[in-house]
């Protein structure tokens, strides 16, 4: 039944050969107008879900470049189920934008009917496993196409989590057939936050699964008590730490289609050109079979 | 071991109600305090929805200053949480929340300001519709005219106000001093409608039959009976501007009670 999702994996190679950049309203015209030189853009579902210029510039875009749409509204793991009136809204954009990939996060945002606007982490349990597994075959099926899931930042881990993040993605993957979105900064920002060994996580994912990688810049917190958190705020450039987590992952799983995601103070589009030509030499390294080591 | 849904509802309480106990009970301390943590998440989502409401509501921001709008937001989003997350759609129930808001009370004008602002935001965000073409009216018989029942474009919003607040949003959302000094507060109400055009959303100002003719027509009353109850308006005219406008998508004919 799965079998034949792993050939639109094959895409990666083609459509989405470089690195794209995440993007935002305030670049609309700016990428409109001077065109600049990327395979593809990811956008947020829910943002093009009205109508008006959002959606007439994003027709405009996409007959240059590929588009992903990436969910940041579904709450996949929510015990209370999927809003169908959400899932009805994901299908008309992909409807409209024809994306060449689809994501949503290892995560759940809404309770008692509450949106919670934000990515709120999951007991791993068996229970909550089932629960994400059901929701993931559930949107595959309504909008007829694998979907991938990203791994999530987090900052709390609860009391009764039995299964390891990244056994939990892997087995996710296995059980919808899925791909995984892997974002090496929420690897990196989860690892030192909990403790975790980035080089476990990575090890641990299935490299035929990975579908898309998501690179981001995070900030880093003191706390009382000489605590350090690091906090996802996808506004800053891909730290040192983190391009060598990436470069690890190449080696791991191989040239992989790769965003840079900048959220908060979103600067000049140029910035993000040049984060996006960074990745693409490690994408190059990851091609052509060397390990990329003198760039970090 | 808890249930997930006993999970998710606990932490629910904890980032709207601030009820954060019995979630607290659920996290690791692992150096952390579990409400500390649960902190991050509460700012985060508190931070996201303030950024919509900021959204929607660019004239409202400026008016009260940054420090205020996010006290506001604050309290608005504990009482009237989202109840999806199409975030386009939060926020509708913010200018009744601050007509109620008595911080607020001395500027009375706010909530008109911001019930303009939502029927924009609202304008702005619908979805596309072409406009009907006058030539499929004539498929009509001319002794079916007075039984049109227009399809308004999902854009077309109406606001009446106490004051000004057409002019106030200009002056506002430009910084212009000069213009928000000349507003005469005193000046009485004013009648609104609100639209996007393939240029943007815009608001304009028409006469109080104009907007009564125009809002009857576009909340489903038949033509004839919309006629019947704006005498000596110029309809031809009226409803020519409005067609030009496009704001009509289509329509039915209503059928014989």
């Amino acid at each position: 039944m799965r079998a034949g999702r792993c050939a639109e994996r094959a895409e990666r190679g083609s459509i989405l050969a470089g690195a794209g950049v995440g993007l935002r309203f305030r670049h609309h015209q700016a990428v409109i107008d001077s065109k600049p030189p990327l395979p593809w853009f990811e956008v947020h579902t829910e943002n093009y879900m009205g109508g008006g210029a959002a959606l007439r510039d994003l027709d405009a875009i996409r007959r240059d470049y590929a588009i992903s749409l990436h969910g940041v509204g579904l709450s996949l793991g929510s015990a209370e189920g999927l809003d169908p009136d959400h899932l009805a809204r994901i299908l008309r954009v992909a409807e409209r934008v024809e994306p060449a990939l689809v994501s949503e996060h290892l995560s759940w945002s809404i309770s008692g009917g509450v949106y919670l606007a934000d990515l709120l982490p999951l007991p791993l349990t068996e229970e909550a496993l089932a629960t994400v597994c059901r929701h993931v075959d559930q949107t595959q099926n309504f909008l007829r196409r694998q979907i991938l899931v990203e791994n999530p930042s987090s900052y709390l881990r609860f009391r009764h989590s039995m299964i390891p993040e990244w056994e939990f993605l892997a087995a996710l993957a296995v059980r919808t057939g899925c791909a995984i979105l892997c974002d090496v900064n929420n690897i990196y920002v989860s690892a030192a936050n909990h403790g975790w060994q980035a080089s476990e996580y990575l090890a641990a994912l299935p490299p035929s699964a990975i579908g898309e990688i998501h690179l981001a810049g995070h900030s880093v917190r003191q706390l009382d008590g000489g605590l350090t958190l690091r906090i996802d705020d996808h506004g800053s450039r891909v730290i040192p730490g983190v391009w060598q987590l990436y470069s690890d992952a190449l080696s791991r799983f191989g040239p992989v289609a790769t965003l840079i995601e900048w959220d908060t103070n979103v600067p000049p589009l140029e910035i993000l050109l040049d984060e996006a030509a960074r990745a693409n030499s490690f994408l190059e390294s990851a091609r052509s079979g060397f390990a990329h080591a003198d760039a970090v | 071991m808890p249930t997930l849904f006993e999970v998710q509802r606990a932490l629910q309480r904890s980032l709207v109600e601030r009820d954060g106990e019995e979630a607290a009970a659920y996290i690791l301390f692992d150096g952390l305090a579990p409400g500390a943590r649960l902190h991050i998440y509460r700012n985060t989502s508190i931070g996201a929805l303030t950024i919509a409401l900021r959204l929607s509501y660019p004239a409202v921001h400026r008016l009260v200053g940054a420090e205020f709008f996010y006290g506001a937001a604050k309290i608005f989003i504990k009482t009237e949480p989202p109840r999806s997350a199409h975030l386009d759609e939060y926020g509708a129930a913010f200018p009744d929340f601050l007509a109620g808001f008595s911080p607020a009370a001395s500027l009375a004008y706010l909530s008109g300001v911001a019930r303009l602002e939502w029927a924009l935001s609202r304008a702005l965000h619908a979805p596309d519709a072409a406009a009907l073409d006058m030539s499929r009216l004539f498929v009509a018989g001319a002794a079916d005219h007075g039984r049109i029942v227009f399809v308004p474009h999902p854009s077309i919003g109406f606001i009446q106000a106490d004051y000004p607040v057409d002019a106030i949003w200009r002056a506002v959302l430009a910084q212009d001093d000069a213009a928000m000094a000349a507003i005469d507060l005193g000046s009485g109400p004013v009648w609104l409608l609100v639209q996007r055009l393939e240029t943007g959303v815009d608001v304009m100002r028409i006469s109080k039959r104009e907007w009564r003719f125009a809002t009857q027509l576009c909340s489903g009353r038949p033509l004839q009976a919309a006629l019947d109850m704006a005498p000596g308006l110029g309809a031809a005219t009226v409803l020519a501007g409005h067609f030009a406008a496009g704001r009509f998508i289509g329509y039915r004919l209503e059928t014989a009670p």
